[in-house]
């Protein structure tokens, strides 16, 4: 009995080995000696894979433009996609088949930040570089205090948009005092705050008041009485929607009439229902804005190809894939090592802005965001902006 | 001095929202010395219940108030009925009556993610949001309603617990719950009464919340705050929930106004543990008994 058992796991054993191994591969144009391969992962299910479809059609996209214009270094790209679910066991093991079965020379993707950290390591023992999308996390470049050699990405990191409202704030909207309300159980938070702080310091503003509340809260009016009491010109409310919009009502109602800041906590359809007139005239940062002119071109080619329209994701691997075909160009090869050599010190003017990708980090430094204002309940693209 | 007098409005505010929750645990507690948990889950349904009355069935605010205050009593009492009734008949111990409640307030925040989502919603506009001006000080008008309805609501359960024969019948089933039954009051009817005034309550709570700030799966994080209120002001005890109630609110909202609201819960709440190390009972509570 106990023997029959062992068969018929071993069965099932072998059966899933085989079943996972011929599953979800997919590539595009024929294989052949002159093709320069490289890979591409993001979820393809699960709950974010509209994000990771959008993603490899457009990399797919992009590859055929490339090769009917003559390819690159006179040979023809090739793209292997696989399916990471989102889970960040599966990305590991995609990356290890990418490199190992594959031999891709780079990788794109994946899209979340908790698929792209554990990749790291294998990424280090194939040698191949990866350029993540939209994985904001800090520690998928950098991770204590040490950049990760194979790791690069094209957006900003999370708590840089801190720096570009605090920037924005005191250029454009000529504050001097500020006063920030954040979450003090949260990293998003706390990142964003300690960049506004530092940067608009640094730029000679003022900060006035500094008030935290803890996950969870529903009253802000302690702090925001505070608040009101030193008088500033703008409050910075690095955090989600949700609490957002009670604090914003609740400053309202406490007869505050500083001009809100916030980062990409702030875009959603609630804050506008529940703190309309609260948040009016209000200005945010987000990774890029879809009515920018600049993305107008390959938003207008995407939705001629699939009829669908493109995700903030789209715009991202855009980037990503210019920023690779430019190291490859600039490598003269399509040597793994020697384009993430080249990736080092690539600068490159992509749809979402310059991408400038420091040595140190690995991230795209002084990175454009899209600043938005609420006009009327609607989300209103305003300008590119950067903190260098 | 401006701050000092807006903070106050701002605890008083914060305070009586807590106190509406508290005094749901306090009853519960001073009839089958237990913590109700699943409180907090029955609030977050009076929230729901008004919602939906309001938005979906088109109510006029009052009758939705009351209905929902209504639904949510009934609630409690099924609760009690389905949760509570079989351990008391097997008279198991206290424990496992908290494990009863704290297994049903994860299935009530869980049953509502399930069905209608974890999204947060956003009560209709009842009352302008535009405050009260005391000169420089502003007070919400809302913050006046949910403060009158408290200490209206308030009265009226002190007087029906003091006053009237209901209430002598509970008082004496809180004291000793055999002797009473002995002495020919129904006990079972006493709890099911306890338990639909504590879910009325719970009800206006919840509305009043929701109204307020917002509707969400999560709201019964929040009244462990007003249990941690109902503790200090003694567990079984109304006014001393009410009282317990109010002081939190104020000491919060001073705490994180002139202290550090960063560390607000950590001052607020090692000044409650100051308080119940010198006075095990809360402040006052009568029995000296464990407040599980």
């Amino acid at each position: 009995m106990k023997r029959r058992l062992a068969y018929l796991l071993s069965f099932l054993l072998v059966l899933t080995l085989t079943l996972s191994a011929c599953g979800q591969k997919t590539t595009t144009t024929a294989g052949g000696a002159d093709v320069i391969k490289i890979g591409w992962m993001g979820s393809l299910s699960g709950d974010q894979a509209v994000w990771g479809q959008c993603e490899f059609d457009t990399v797919k996209m992009l590859i055929e433009e490339t090769n009917a214009k003559g390819g690159l270094l006179g040979k023809t790209l090739q793209v292997v996609g696989y399916d990471t679910k989102g889970d960040p066991q599966e990305a590991v093991n995609v990356a290890k088949r990418l490199t190992g079965e594959d031999k891709v020379v780079a990788i794109l993707g994946p899209n979340a930040s908790g698929s792209a950290i554990p990749i790291a390591s294998v990424l280090e023992a194939a040698k191949v570089p990866d350029i993540a999308t939209v994985a904001t996390n800090p520690k998928v470049t950098v991770m204590d205090g040490k950049v990760k050699p194979y790791n690069f990405r094209v957006c900003f990191i999370d708590p840089y948009q801190g720096a570009v409202v605090a920037g924005y704030a005191i250029d454009i909207l000529k504050a001097k005092n500020a006063a920030i309300l954040y979450d003090v159980g949260d990293d998003y938070s706390q990142g964003l705050t300690q960049f506004f702080e530092e940067y608009f310091v640094k730029k000679g503003g003022k900060i006035v008041a500094k008030e935290g509340f803890k996950t969870g809260d529903v009253d802000f009016r302690p702090q925001l009485s505070k608040i009101k009491a030193t008088n500033p010109d703008v409050i910075f409310m690095p955090y989600f929607f949700k609490e957002v919009a009670l604090s914003a009502n609740q400053a309202r109602e406490l007869d505050i009439k500083a001009t809100l800041l916030g980062g990409d906590g702030w875009p959603s359809e609630q804050l506008i229902s529940m703190a309309k007139a609260a948040v009016e005239g209000a200005y945010f940062a987000n990774h890029l804005d879809f009515d920018d002119p600049e993305v107008q071109d390959f938003k207008a080619r995407y939705k001629a190809k699939y009829n669908k329209d493109v995700e903030l994701n789209g715009y991202l691997v855009h980037d990503a894939f210019l920023l690779l075909v430019d190291s490859i160009n600039r490598a003269g090869a399509a040597d793994s090592q020697k384009i993430r050599d080249a990736l080092e010190t690539a600068s490159i003017t992509g749809i979402t802005g310059k991408i400038n990708i420091g040595k140190d980090t690995h991230n795209p430094e002084g990175k454009d965001a899209a600043i938005i204002k609420i006009i009327d309940g609607k989300y209103v693209f305003q300008q590119k902006y950067a903190a260098e | 001095m401006t701050q000092f007098f807006q903070q106050f409005i701002n605890g008083l505010s914060i305070g009586s929202v807590y106190a509406l929750m508290a005094v749901g645990y306090s009853l519960v507690y001073s009839i089958m010395n237990f913590s109700n948990f699943s409180h907090g889950g029955v609030i977050m349904f009076g929230a729901y219940f008004g919602y939906f009355l309001l938005t979906i069935y088109k109510l006029p605010f009052s009758v939705a108030f009351i209905g929902a205050a209504l639904l949510t009593a009934l609630m409690a009492v099924v609760i009690e009925r389905v949760a509570y009734t079989p351990l008391r008949e097997r008279k198991a111990p206290y424990l496992y009556f908290i494990i009863s409640a704290m297994g049903a307030s994860i299935f009530l925040e869980n049953i509502i993610i399930a069905t209608i989502g974890p999204t947060f919603r956003t009560y209709p506009e009842i009352f302008s949001k535009t405050p009260f001006k005391l000169g420089v000080l502003s007070v919400g008008r809302l913050d006046v309603l949910m403060f009158v309805t408290s200490a209206i609501c308030l009265a009226l359960l002190i007087y029906i617990i003091e006053y009237t024969k209901i209430g002598k019948a509970i008082r004496a089933t809180a004291y000793n719950i055999k002797a009473s039954a002995l002495m020919g009051v129904n006990t079972n009817v006493i709890i099911i009464i306890v338990f639909a005034l504590g879910g009325f309550l719970a009800g206006i709570a919840g509305v009043m919340f929701g109204m307020k700030y917002t509707v969400y799966p999560q709201i019964g994080a929040i009244t462990l705050k007003s249990f941690i209120a109902a503790v200090f002001g003694g567990l079984g005890s109304l006014q001393g929930a009410v009282v317990g109630s109010i002081l939190l609110g104020i000491i919060e909202t001073f705490t994180a106004g002139y202290l550090s609201s960063q560390y607000r819960d950590l001052i607020a709440f090692a000044l409650l543990i100051g308080v119940l190390v010198v006075r095990p009972m809360g402040l006052m509570g009568k029995a000296t008994e464990d407040k599980a």
